[in-house]
């Protein structure tokens, strides 16, 4: 096949130029059938148990996703202007498409119930139109105070942050949703400041931020990566060929990507930013290899040949690991993680194949004239040789100082593994100066908090829900969780019932407890629903049928790790308390949907992690025919990957979603190097016979495209360092982290274990070689 | 000739106007007939009220009552007594409306289970009667004089001919900003009202399903209200419904609350 695919490259450039063209115009042509999907519950499948229970929980109360918007000014938010000017926003958030104007929280929009005049009753709007007086604005703080439904989530004790609770149709909106409320605050908000909060909303935003941020982070790497091979080979012409097989190779795999009817989810979106260095690493093999073997001979055709004969077995090996690494995500339990990695795999065999056919292609169509001038130009002296070649002769003297470091780091690395803390919370996929950050830290230090679960509490059949074991069963897993500071407030149907049964008698505070009989709890809910207070309100925490309750809890914090340990708590109440026989109790809503998704998440990633590392190993022993080889190969990668994992660990920095998508990546890079070092070591060996001369050569030829490559695609990167999104940081730095690690790796461990056990490893070739003893010469 | 085209202009804009006046009268007056016949149907009456609340899901919660009513004068007062059976959690508990035609309605509820009076304030008419798709408003009767009638061409309903009516509030309201009433030319009975939203949505729809003709009275006796913004929808029916059957005033108080008068509810 190589010889074949060569030849005809060779032998009709403008053909597969043009083949590959309309390929490529092909699937270039499905990009406007692209569909984008920012919907951060499409990382779990359709039918995962969590999802579903979620999906159903919120259609049972009628529960939907929410914007918060938090006005909180410090000299006092509860004065008259404030409030009439949150009166007019909140009036002007109904107009908004999307959001569901009769399940709004707002002053404006919650009922009281109180004592009315004549000892009666009274169910009235909080804020029933614009007030004039300070006493007003008190009294309206008063009232959220002393309403166990309302206290801390509409405003805080102190009166100096109050918020608002928009409901919206589908979380695809808030980003859109989002935008439009920040235009009204601007509009009429005076004074106090303004935030807006909420997973739905970062998870949204981050989506589209994303995206927005790939469109100019992958040009800006491909422009980078494209400047850094011009000085490196100082050829317009010959570099033409890597940046065209790249193009090509994101086109192809994001275009079988929309083909294939699948839609682009922000993972997706990271496709070309992967493709763009994988793509180019191949080129500059080839290309390095052309200029040392045409420098010799000046034939282009001859150097062509010579290039990919000496290049098909490693590339194919190099370019098929990191393929296996991306396939290997196919066995996580996350669709959208299972397409990246599908399509990066793909995309990585479709750069392979191009730099094959492409390359050839090119490098027939350029003059003689031009390679002439390209062949002249020669780093062997610049800094990077001078580099090489001090990496060359510490190798050799340092062997065995450079073999026990890489021991003593592999044993420091396994215990930063062990301090690695598993945590994500989208919100902070946002750096810290981020409004949406921002927002998140006020709102969470004032309020009960921006982050709802719900704890679904199931009985076996009707109006169950209503039986005072039931009740109380409930209100002492909310005692139980308020213990628990991160829970801001919990908000359930004993509340209620304990509300209206103080506000019928009197106001009396002894009667703020709950009723002894089911009869008595459902006749305060039945108050509830006859006394003109929205019934909808009610069924947010109950179902119609009585057989199911809904606990809001309202925490402060939506890490992962926090929102664990309030789910652990919950789990050792019901552990000593076990609930009224035939009910069930289970977690819903987005923070306790992200925990089930990381979880998934880790665990998948850890299992994609080790059936590649176990594909690659079994590929390398096949590629090196040597069990030896086959280990030697695969250090590298490991030390790579542990010690950036290790230092995850040490610095603290929580192992989240970017993180672990990340460890294909490293796997699939750091590979490359190894199989590049270590394949040409020997084909120079097996030529050579003289590990000496091997040693030395290594270093000039694949050392310099190995050193380049490091450069290329580590210098290409640093733009994302800058982003303001933190998960562009990270695959940014891993980069940079990856290709200096393995790169040094590759060249002081492996050319330090040669060395040392050089006899063993390079055994004497009878077969060519008569004279055995000066293979053995210390090199 | 100029003036001959002015004077004769004039002549046809009098006319148009003295029609569009006697057109509001009519529309008006339709209304207020309905009213009569749909809520102040006989001096009173009584009636086994079944409810079905269905939601947007087809799942149906019941409430059952026996209602009494008084009136005080066609299109004045009413006094409503509500004892409920079902869902049988709440049976006993008895609800009372004064409903004034022209200021605010007063209502009390008496919760058996903790053996207490207590009045409720009632400033929203436009609030849920009972979690139901009906609000107390409908239930009572909005008053055809705070809305202003117009006359839309004449329609059908369920093949019978009726007076359209397009009715908006006079004071901005935040139950509907505009309702179409379909009025049975007959009996005044309305067969169809629509509700809509200040967008020109609709809202909700009322229709009459059932009218049956009760001691010479003709009344709707099923009619069902679906709310299309929640997808919710409650049908009621009327049995066992009599007129002028000289319910005494002293059984709308509080006493009867408590214990309720047995020789109309069983």
């Amino acid at each position: 096949m190589k010889k074949g695919l060569t030849n005809f490259s060779t032998k009709h450039p403008w053909l597969v130029i043009s083949l590959a063209v309309l390929i490529t115009a092909f699937f270039g042509a499905q990009f406007p059938k692209m569909k984008i999907d920012t919907d951060p519950q499409n990382m779990l499948k359709k039918d995962e148990p969590v999802r579903v229970f979620d999906e159903q929980t919120k259609e049972n109360f009628a529960l939907h996703d929410f914007i918060a918007v938090g006005v909180i000014n410090d000299k006092g938010a509860f004065t008259p202007d404030q409030l009439n000017r949150i009166y007019k926003i909140t009036e002007e958030i109904e107009k908004i498409d999307g959001v569901i104007v009769d399940d709004i929280l707002a002053p404006s929009t919650v009922d009281d119930i109180k004592q009315g005049a004549g000892n009666a009753i009274i169910i009235e709007p909080l804020m029933a139109g614009e007030i004039s007086t300070q006493a007003e604005a008190d009294y309206i703080l008063s009232r959220i105070k002393s309403n166990p439904v309302l206290r801390g989530k509409l405003a805080s004790d102190d009166g100096k942050a109050i918020a608002l609770f928009i409901p919206i149709q589908s979380k695809d909106m808030s980003n859109r949703i989002a935008g439009e409320i920040t235009t009204i605050t601007k509009q009429y908000g005076g004074g106090a400041k303004y935030h807006i909060a909420g997973l739905p909303v970062a998870q949204d935003s981050f989506g589209a931020q994303m995206f927005a941020q790939m469109a100019y982070a992958a040009p800006a790497t491909f422009i980078i990566i494209f400047l850094l091979l011009f000085l490196f080979f100082r050829n317009m012409k010959v570099i033409i060929a890597p940046m065209v097989v790249a193009i090509m190779a994101v086109v192809w795999a994001m275009g079988l990507l929309i083909l294939t009817g699948n839609t682009v989810h922000i993972m997706a979106s990271m496709i070309p930013i992967f493709l763009i260095p994988i793509a180019v690493l191949n080129s500059i093999y080839i290309i390095s290899e052309f200029h040392a073997h045409y420098k010799k001979n000046k034939h282009k055709d001859a150097a062509i040949r010579h290039s990919i004969n000496e290049l098909f077995v490693p590339m194919l090996f190099v370019s098929s690991t990191a393929a296996v690494g991306f396939l290997a995500l196919a066995v996580t339990p996350i669709p959208p993680v299972q397409v990246f990695g599908i399509f990066v795999g793909f995309g990585t065999m479709v750069a392979w194949f191009l730099s094959l056919a492409i390359n050839p292609a090119i490098g027939m169509l350029i003059s003689e004239k031009t390679l002439h001038r390209f062949a002249e130009a020669d780093d062997a002296h610049g800094p990077l040789a001078r580099l090489l070649h001090f990496l060359r002769d510490y190798s050799a003297s340092h062997n065995k100082g450079i073999i026990a470091t890489a021991m003593a780091v592999v044993a420091i690395s396994a215990v930063g593994l062990s301090l690695i803390v598993v945590n994500d919370n989208p919100v902070k996929w946002f750096k810290k100066s981020h409004p949406i950050r921002q927002a998140d830290v006020a709102m969470n230090e004032h309020l009960a908090g921006t982050y709802m679960n719900y704890l679904v509490f199931a009985t076996s059949g009707p109006d169950e829900i209503k039986s005072p074991e039931a009740e109380s069963y409930i209100e002492g897993m909310q005692r139980e969780l308020e213990k628990d500071p991160i829970v801001g407030a919990t908000t359930g149907l004993p509340d209620i019932v304990k509300k209206v049964r103080y506000e019928l008698f009197g106001a009396d505070k002894s009667k703020m407890s709950l009723p002894k009989s089911q009869d008595e709890i459902a006749q305060m809910l039945f108050m509830f629903e006859m006394s003109g207070g929205n019934p909808d309100d009610l069924f947010k925490f109950v179902t119609r049928d009585y057989d199911q309750a809904n606990l809001w809890v309202q925490l402060r914090n939506g890490d992962n790790q926090a929102v664990s340990k309030v789910i652990a708590r919950a789990d050792q109440y019901m552990a000593k308390n076990p609930p009224p026989t035939g009910m069930t109790v289970q977690w819903a809503g987005l923070p306790y949907v992200n925990v089930v998704w990381q979880k998934l998440m880790v665990s998948g990633m850890r299992e994609a992690l080790f059936i590649a590392f176990g594909i690659v190993f079994l590929m390398m022993v096949t590629l090196f025919r040597s069990l030896r080889w086959g280990l030697i190969s695969m250090l590298p990668l490991t030390i790579t990957v542990m010690a950036i994992y290790a230092f995850i660990g040490f610095i603290g920095k929580p192992y989240d979603m970017p993180i672990s998508v990340l460890s294909s990546l490293t796997l699939g890079l750091s590979v490359d190097f190894a199989i590049q070092f270590i394949q040409r070591l020997r084909t120079i060996y097996s030529r050579t016979h003289d590990f000496k001369q091997s040693y030395h050569d290594i270093f000039e030829g694949v050392g310099r495209a190995i050193a380049r490559n490091v450069l290329v695609v580590s210098v290409g990167f640093v733009p994302m360092l800058f982003s303001s999104l933190v998960p562009y940081v990270t695959v940014g730095a891993f980069f940079l982290a990856i290709m200096l690690v393995s790169g040094l790796v590759t060249m002081m461990l492996l050319p330090a274990i040669a060395k040392t056990f050089q006899k063993s490893l390079f055994p004497v070739m009878t077969k060519s070689d008569k004279q055995p003893e000066t293979t053995h010469q210390v090199a | 000739m100029k003036r001959y085209t002015q004077i004769m202009l004039l002549a046809v804009m009098a006319l148009l106007v003295r029609n569009l006046a006697v057109k509001a009268q009519d529309a008006t007056e339709i209304m207020k007939k309905s009213h009569m016949a749909y809520y102040y149907a006989g001096n009173d009456g009584a009636a086994e009220v079944t409810m079905r609340l269905i939601d947007k899901k087809g799942g149906e919660r019941i409430r059952e009552f026996t209602m009494l009513r008084i009136d005080k004068a066609d299109g004045g007062d009413q006094k409503y007594y509500t004892y409920f059976k079902k869902p049988s959690d709440v049976s006993r508990l008895t609800f009372m409306v004064y409903k004034s035609a022209t200021g605010n309605d007063q209502r009390w509820i008496y919760v058996p289970s903790i053996d207490l009076v207590k009045p409720i304030s009632a400033d929203d008419k436009n609030s849920s009667f009972v979690g139901s798709d009906f609000t107390y408003e409908d239930v009572s009767g909005r008053h055809w004089t705070e809305d202003n009638h117009k006359s839309l061409p004449d329609g059908q309903i369920d093949g019978k001919a009726v007076y359209v009516i397009e009715s908006v509030p006079k004071k901005p309201y935040k139950g509907f900003a505009k309702s179409i009433s379909y009025i049975d030319k007959d009996t005044y009975l309305p067969l169809q009202e629509e509700y809509f939203d200040d967008k020109g949505e609709m809202i909700r729809r009322l229709h009459a399903d059932k009218i049956e003709v009760i001691d010479g009275i003709p009344t709707v006796t099923v009619r069902s209200m679906e709310n299309l913004k929640k997808g919710s929808k409650t049908i009621v029916e009327f049995s066992k419904i009599t007129y002028n059957v000289g319910l005494k005033d002293d059984i709308f108080t509080e006493r009867y609350l408590k214990t309720p008068p047995h020789e109309y509810i069983k």
